[in-house]
Order: C-alpha cells, then structure tokens, then sequence
C-alpha cells in the first residue's frame, strides 16, 4: 500500500496555452480513497493520467511510496509500463480481440506468472465479480456494466498497491451505477489498495470517497472529506459546484438599495468577519418558509417540485431566483407570498475574490430573523 | 545540476517509446521513395539533359527553358503536345458525358427502385471497374480490328466484314471502352448519395405542394450535384494518366493521348521532354483533383447526410421494370459479358468469330504444336508464362506486403507521435502519389533510379525498381487505410496495455496488430489487386527480365498473338475479380467505400 505524493506539478500542452495543470500540490496517504472532483477541462484526467504515466508533468514531482515516478528537475521519468498501477478506463478500453479470459490473462502474462496459477488468479477474480460465466465471450458479446466488471478484473488480477479510476460509473444506468459503487467500496475496504478517482459528478464523489480533492481550471480548489466539502466550502466555485441543487448566491453590494442584499447585510450585522463580505452562500436545505408577516424577507412561490420525501420550493425574490428544499410538503402553492428565514450559523461567506470567510457568532444578539 | 536533469528528463520522456524515431525513419523512407522521385522529375524538366547539350546550346546541369519550348511552341510541339492534349480531353469530355448519361440512371435503378434482381446487378455492373481497362481494349481488337494490325482476323473480319479504321482504333473505341470501364463511378458515387438522401426532404416538398418534377429539379439534384462531379473529376484524372487503352487502339493509327506521347518520349529516352511532359499530366491530375476536394469540402456544408430516422423510399416501377432490366441487363452485356466472352472464346478456336465445332481447341491453352513460330505450345504449358506469373506474384505482392505495413505504421506514427511536423509530412508525402498518373510516377522513377544515387547502384532492370515503385505508387491507399485505422482504434486500448505493464513491441504485436487485422488485410490485399492491374506504372519499368503479367500481355499483342495475350489477360481478370471479392467478403467492405483510391 502506497501513499501518493503530488508536488508541485504543471502540466501545459503548448507553450501559449493556458496550463492544463497548475501548482498542484496533494498528499494522497496510504489506503485513502482520493476523488479528484471537478467539470470537464478541469484538469483532473490530466492529474489522474501524469500518476498513471500516461502524461509527463512540465514541472514538479510525484512520488509513489518511497519511489519517485516522475521528476522533472530529477531527470527521473518512469513509463507507464514500469509504474504497476491499475487503471481503468472511462470506455473500459477492453481489448476487442480478446475474449474475458485473455484480456485478464494478458497482464499476468507478461509478469510471467505460470500458468496453473494464473488459471486460478483469473478464476477468483472473475469469480469475485460475478462474470466468471462469461470467461470465453468478446467484449462486444458484453453490456455496458458486463465490460465494466471485466475492465476491473483486468485491473484487479494484478493487486495494484495504486487504484485509478477514470470516471469508472459515468457509462453506466442508475442501477448498475449503485452495484458498481458497493463493489468499488468493497474492493477498497478489502484490499485496503490506495484509489485516486476522476469524476465530474459530485453525488459519485460524496458517496464513494474519504477526501475530495475539487479542481478548476488546472487548480486545486480544495482538499478535504465529503463533509469538509460540503459544509464549508474553501470558496464560491466549490460551494456552487457541490451540492445536488444549486447553492442560493447572494452578491452583496454596499450602499445599495437592492432588498436581498439589505437582508444578507441586516444578518451579517450580527457576525463578526475577519474581512469584508463580497457574496454570500445559502444551501437550499436551510431556507425555511415562514409565514409572510413574521419575516423580513418576502417572496413569491414559482413553482413547487416534489421529488419524493422532500419537495423543492423555486421562488422569486425581488427578481432573483431562489431555491428552497423542505423535508415536508410546503403547505403554499405557486403564486403565493412567503417569508425567508435563513439560520445565521448556515451561511457561507465569501470575500470579495470568493474566498471563505471564517466568521464568529456575536453571542450577545444571537437568534435568527 | 538542475538544467542537466531537466534535459535528461526530456530525453526519457520523448524516448519512453520510439514512435517519433519510427516517424523519422519513415518520413526518410519516403522522403527517398516518393519526394525525390517527384522533385528530380521537376528540375529533369527545367536542366539540361546530356543528349541535348548541342541542340539547347547549353552545358549539362545548366537551368533552360529549353524543354519548355520544345512541348509548347516548337514546330514538333503540336505532335507532341497539343495534339496529344485535345484527345485526352476529347476523350475525357466524351467519355464522361456518355458514363454520366448511363450511369445516373443506373445508379437510382439500383439504389431507388425494385429492379428485379438488384443485388446481382449490384455486383456485376461494377464488374468491368474490377478489370483492367486495356482488358477490354484487347477484347475491341478481337471483335473489330483490322489488317492495319497484324495476327488473326477479328470476328468482325471473319464474318466477311472489314472494319473500317474510325471503327477499329482511335478515338472512337478508346472513349467507348473508358467510358464503360469508368461509368461503375457514377453508378456507385451517385447510387450512394442517393441512398443516403433523406426521403423526409422529398415529403417535405410534397407536403407543401411541389410536383415530382420540380422536387427532382430544386430539391434532389442540387444535393445529388457533389457526387456526380465528383465522379466526373474522378474519371478526369483517370482518364489523363490511362495509358493502356490509348495504346493498344491508338498506336496503331498514330493516334496519341498524353499518356502515349509521353510513354514514347520515354521510350526514345528523351528524359527532358519526358519530365516535363509527365510534369503536365501531374499538374492537369492534381488540380482536377483539389477541384474535386475543394467541392467535396463545399458541398459538406449542406449535404444531408440520413439521420437515423432516414428512410429511402422505393419507387414502384410497375410496367416499366421489365424494360429496365434490360436495359440494366444489356449495360451488363455490353461492358463485362460481350467483351469477357470474346476474349475467352477466342483462346479456344482456332478462327475467331466461326461458330463450327471442328473450329473449337484447347490448344492455345495446353496445347504441344500451335503452329507460330516464337510460342509454339499452349500458354499453359510456356516455361515463360509461368516465370512472369511468378514474378508478378511475388513483386507485387512483396510490394503490396511492404505497402500494407507501412501503410499501418505510418497510421501508428500520425495517430502517436507529438512531433506534428512528422505527422503531417507523412501524411501529405504518402498522399502525393495519389496526384500522380502511374505513367507520369514511372518517368519519375526512371529520373531517381536509372542511375547510382548515393549507396544504391542504378536499379533500373532490376525487379527491385518495381517492387519500390508499386510499393510507393500504393502509398496513398495503404496509409488512408492505416491512418484511419488507427485514429478510430484510439489511445485507450494501448493505454490500457502500457498500465499492465506491456512494452512498446508487446503493445505492437499483442494488441495493435491484432485489433487492426482487418484494415491490414484490405491494406495488403487492395494493393495487390491494383498492382496486378497495373499497367502504366510496369510498362515504363519493366524489362525482358522482370516481365509481369500485364507488359506480358501487351508484348503479346505487340507479336499479334491475341489468343496467347487473351488467355493471359483472363488470367488476370481472374486474380482481379476473386481478389477483390475475397477482400470484400473478408472485410465486410464495398467497393465503393474504397472508391477514388488508386
């Protein structure tokens, strides 16, 4: 089992590009079950392919264990095919010649194992995943979630201290998405290998992973467990990106008369930042609806969505969209009149840059409006 | 410290695999086999050549405009050229006007209609693009020649008939045959865009108020135009470099297209003329051809390609299918069965055209006393025929082996390596050939190899002249064959070999290869067929020697020995058509995926 260090590592494609990869800096430890979350060109394939060999880092140095893989200042460079890691592919990328047998065979092969035990090795294996029946067909004679189990027999016959997976579910229906998500905890829990993960679906990433690591535009954004993420997001980007309904943003201005910035303003009067506030978070799950005169903030009902066991309430505040979620059904209906109540504790606060700001709770008035 | 390992990591990183270092050694192959071929035959035109030191009235190697002048304004330059010029336009003009005018119709018969027995037709109206064109060249003497030419009577002839010249040579057969040989285009190019035309279109103009004709008018050939230029260019540039027809029914009545007069040029090695002369019919070629893909590029931007939902419909013909089966079925008579026929009956009797039983042998096949003075057995049993068979089987098929392979790894190295500069030259250098008329190709390489260059001695004479040349003349098909092959294999499964730890040659042999198997047998077996056709290319290069097949045939008929020529052209209409329907059984392919390649 190996940790993975990350240092510093950029990666450019052509010299007037933008970097693909950018000051990049993760400390995987050994066992951990790293997500590397973030939207397309992010820049987390990138990350995932440098560990993997399949990309050559511009600047910085990864190391796996106690080996350097790659370092650039070093003149180190391991390929891919010296690394030992298992790797499995957003298509599966089975090899179509081969039949399901061959294609886990092929890399036991070529480590020379003999044959009686590689018969048995593959037998496990693709036992394990519950395919073994399918051990003489063609990847074409396979569905989707067949192959995908195969690609991971493949991967797996060969005890990989390192696990990365590129976007392993996204091919797959709702269903299989959740076998396939058990399987790859109970793969992780049983052989306790080190797994770094890519997805741009953040419900994958909460579910499946101890750490998250939020990337964007070849940027670290934040580097934390799923609760970490989503309970106190580093900066704007990361609290509008996780979350299955987006985060309510409110800018604030400073002297205007805009009634939904006033609001957030009458709030923070209560809270005592370490830097001045240039937006501010509020999750949908924390907007209670109030009866109209006892709060401050009105609003009108849009649309009311069930989504079976809790019901996503769209309003419109001074023009400005809003969400809410509440656990029982809302009891108003479309066109109607409400009031905002938000917890002061609940909000998230940014900076004028979108950083987070820590902020303390002034005591002495305390409460909600 | 730091910048050496810095450097020393750029050097692990760029040789972790020899992709680039296969490009560069490929990029010098071809650099070797088609550039410097092509760039000699350009300054060859433009440099005084030794023989005409005195005449041009300048030292050897000294640039000179006189090759120019003596193609374009001397006295001898209306039988050299401009002559020469106006037929193979004419020719081309007429040839694919008449292949236009059967074609088309053909071509919705077959795509559009329930004509009875479509499928077989489909097959066997594309049979005489199967087939060399001079095969059926040969068939017209045998049908219609007359004493102008010697060895024996034409049926024509035998039947109490004397053909007269208009008839037997020149223009008028020569346009016939090529376009009967080229009207498989139309029929194919213009069959598939109306295939793929989607019916949705037509109903909507209907549903609107437009009658049958005006939708034919504004809505179906406007979006039918692309393909039949396209078939139209095509036939173009096939028409300029055909060198085979043009001789076998010009030459003897002093009839010449380009192709001819160049090949004489080339034969009374004026290598000047020559060059420049080929340098024209490459330039006329390549532009025809730009022309074709600057339209084939315009036209994507409308063309509408059948979503999923496309439907072609079929047009009931009712009382009119019987006439279009014959008139399909009598197509068939005219280009393939008539002339194939003939050519096959007149190997097996002794007066050509005289149906009696006792005018029936076998003897110019396996027979011991023929009675001619030079081939006096059946062709059968000639010691000479078998040696040029097996020299055709293994030069071509050498070259269509080294074609197919090079074709794959040059696919390898476009689709891998990060040197784009590598990439593209190959790409484009692969291509150039493609620009190239087989005839125009040969003088390119008898300008490159008639002499040592660098370590290699003249190769001219030598089979490996033409193993290299059919192997370069090949090119473009077998790395369109590759490159795209690759590109649809896609990174992922070689990336997925390297995880597991597979090395460059493992990768190679274990997954690439195999995957592409079948791209690799149409790219070794396509070029094998073509080559086995292929006449303009050998014609120039071949010597007594190295004879294959087809300079065989054509020095047959040279000694008027039709019968023998016959039997050895059906021999390689034989190989032509059981190849090319094995490689399409084989790959699942049609021909006309393939069509517009060499």
């Amino acid at each position: 089992m190996s940790s993975i260090s990350i240092r510093d590592v950029r990666k450019t494609y052509s010299k007037s590009a933008a970097p693909a990869v950018d000051r990049l800096n993760i400390e995987i430890p050994k066992s951990d079950f790293l997500c590397l979350l973030g939207p397309s060109g992010c820049g987390k394939t990138t990350t995932l392919r440098m560990i993997a060999g399949l990309e050559h880092p511009t600047e910085g140095k990864i190391v796996v264990g106690d080996r350097t893989v790659v370092s650039v200042d070093e003149g180190i460079y391991v390929p891919a095919e010296d690394r030992d890691m298992g790797l499995v592919f957003q298509n599966y990328a089975l090899w179509p010649h081969m039949t399901v047998a061959e294609n886990v065979e092929f890399g036991l092969k070529l480590r020379k194992v003999p044959k009686p035990e590689r018969d048995r090795i593959i037998n496990d294996t693709l036992e394990k995943l519950a395919i073994a029946r399918y051990r003489d067909r063609l990847p074409s004679q396979l569905s989707g979630g067949q192959q995908q189990r195969v690609a991971l027999a493949r991967m797996l016959a060969l005890k990989p201290d390192v696990i990365l997976l590129d976007e392993p579910l996204s091919n797959l229906d709702a269903k299989l998405r959740l076998e396939m998500r058990a399987e790859l905890k109970r793969i992780h829990a049983e052989m306790g290998a080190t797994i770094v993960f890519v997805t741009h679906d953040q419900w994958e990433a909460m579910t499946l992973a101890t750490t998250i690591a939020v990337m964007s535009e070849g940027e670290l954004q934040q580097l934390g467990t799923p609760d970490d993420i989503y309970e106190r997001p580093a900066n704007r980007f990361v609290a509008e990106f996780v979350g299955n309904l987006p985060i309510n943003i409110v800018e604030l201005q400073d002297n205007s008369t805009n009634p939904l910035s006033a609001w957030v303003h009458g709030m923070l009067a209560d809270i005592r930042l370490t830097a001045p506030a240039g937006s501010v978070g509020i999750r949908p799950e924390h907007v209670r609806l109030v009866p109209v005169e006892t709060s401050p903030r009105p609003a009108t009902v849009i649309d009311i969505v069930p989504t079976g066991g809790s019901w996503i309430v769209e309003l419109s505040a001074d023009g400005e969209k809003f969400f809410a979620i509440t656990p029982e059904p809302p009891g108003v209906a479309p066109g109607e009149q409400v009031g905002l109540s938000v917890p002061h504790e609940s909000l998230h606060i940014f900076d004028a840059a979108g950083s987070r700001i820590e902020a303390v709770l002034q005591q002495t008035t305390g409460g909600k409006s | 410290m730091q910048g050496l390992g810095r450097s020393l990591y750029h050097l692990r990183v760029r040789n972790q695999d020899p992709t680039t270092l296969i490009g560069i050694v490929l990029v010098v192959l071809f650099g070797y086999l088609i550039a410097a071929p092509i760039f000699l035959l350009v300054t060859d035109a433009f440099v005084v050549q030794f023989a005409d030191q005195g005449r041009a009235g300048q030292p050897m190697g000294e640039l000179t405009w006189y090759y120019v002048e003596r193609v374009f304004f001397s006295r001898i330059s209306m039988d050299v050229f401009w002559r020469p010029l106006m037929h193979t336009a004419l020719i081309s003009v007429s040839a694919i006007a008449i292949a236009l005018t059967v074609g088309v119709p053909l071509g919705w018969l077959m795509s559009r209609t329930d004509l009875p027995a479509k499928k077989w037709f489909s097959t066997a109206l594309i049979v005489p693009y199967m087939l060399p064109s001079w095969t059926f060249a040969l068939a017209w003497l045998t049908l219609f020649k007359n004493r102008t030419t010697g060895g024996s009577a034409s049926w024509m002839e035998s039947l109490g008939v004397t053909p007269p010249d208009w008839l037997a040579y020149g223009f008028l057969p020569i346009t016939l045959i090529l376009a009967l040989h080229y009207t498989p285009f139309f029929i194919l190019l213009f069959g598939n865009a109306l295939r793929q035309f989607d019916s949705s279109l037509e109903d909507a103009a209907r549903s609107i108020g437009a009658k049958r004709g005006t939708i034919a008018r504004k809505i179906i050939l406007p979006l039918m135009l692309p393909s039949l230029v396209s078939a139209s260019t095509l036939i173009f540039a096939k028409c300029l470099g055909d060198f085979g027809v043009a001789y076998i029914l010009g030459v003897p009545v002093g009839f010449d297209v380009l192709a001819t007069s160049l090949f004489r040029a080339i034969s009374t090695s004026q290598t000047g003329m020559s060059a420049l002369l080929a340098l024209t019919i490459v330039i006329l070629g390549s532009v025809s051809i730009f022309i074709d893909m600057y339209l084939l590029r315009q036209a994507r931007r409308f063309v509408v390609i059948g979503s999923k939902g496309s439907m072609n419909r079929t047009t009931a013909l009712r009382g009119w299918r019987l006439p279009a089966f014959g008139f399909a079925m009598s197509i068939f008579l005219i280009s393939a069965f008539i002339p194939l026929m003939a050519l096959l009956l007149t190997t097996v009797m002794k007066v050509p055209g005289v149906f009696a039983l006792s005018n029936f042998t076998l003897d110019y096949w396996i027979g011991t006393d023929v009675g001619t003075t030079a081939l006096k057995q059946g062709i059968l049993l000639t010691p000479e025929f078998w040696e040029v068979t097996w020299n055709t089987l293994w030069i071509v098929g050498s070259a269509a082996l080294g074609a197919g392979f090079l074709g794959l790894l040059v696919g390898y190295v476009v689709a891998r390596t990060e040197a784009k500069s590598v990439a593209t030259f190959l790409r484009q250098v692969t291509f150039l050939p493609y620009l190239v008329p087989g005839i125009a190709f040969a003088a390119a390489y008898l300008s490159m190899f008639a002499v040592p260059r660098g370590p290699l001695p003249a190769l001219y004479g030598t089979p490996i002249i033409l193993v290299l040349a059919i192997l370069a003349d090949q090119m473009p098909f077998a790395s369109r064959a590759g490159i795209s092959g690759m590109m649809q294999l896609g990174r992922d499964p070689e990336d997925a070999a390297r995880s597991v730890g597979a090395g460059f040659i493992r990768r190679l042999t274990s997954v690439v290869v195999p995957i592409q198997k079948g791209a690799l047998v149409s790219g070794v077996m396509l070029p094998f067929i073509s080559g086995i056709k292929g006449l303009s290319l050998v014609v120039v290069l071949a010597v007594p020697g190295t004879e294959v097949l087809t300079t065989y045939a054509l020095r047959l008929v040279d000694y008027g020995y039709s019968q023998a020529s016959n039997a050895v052209v059906l021999m390689i209409c034989v190989i032509a058509f059981g190849g090319t329907m094995l490689v399409q059984r084989l790959t699942k392919s049609n021909l006309s995926d393939g069509l517009g390649n060499k």
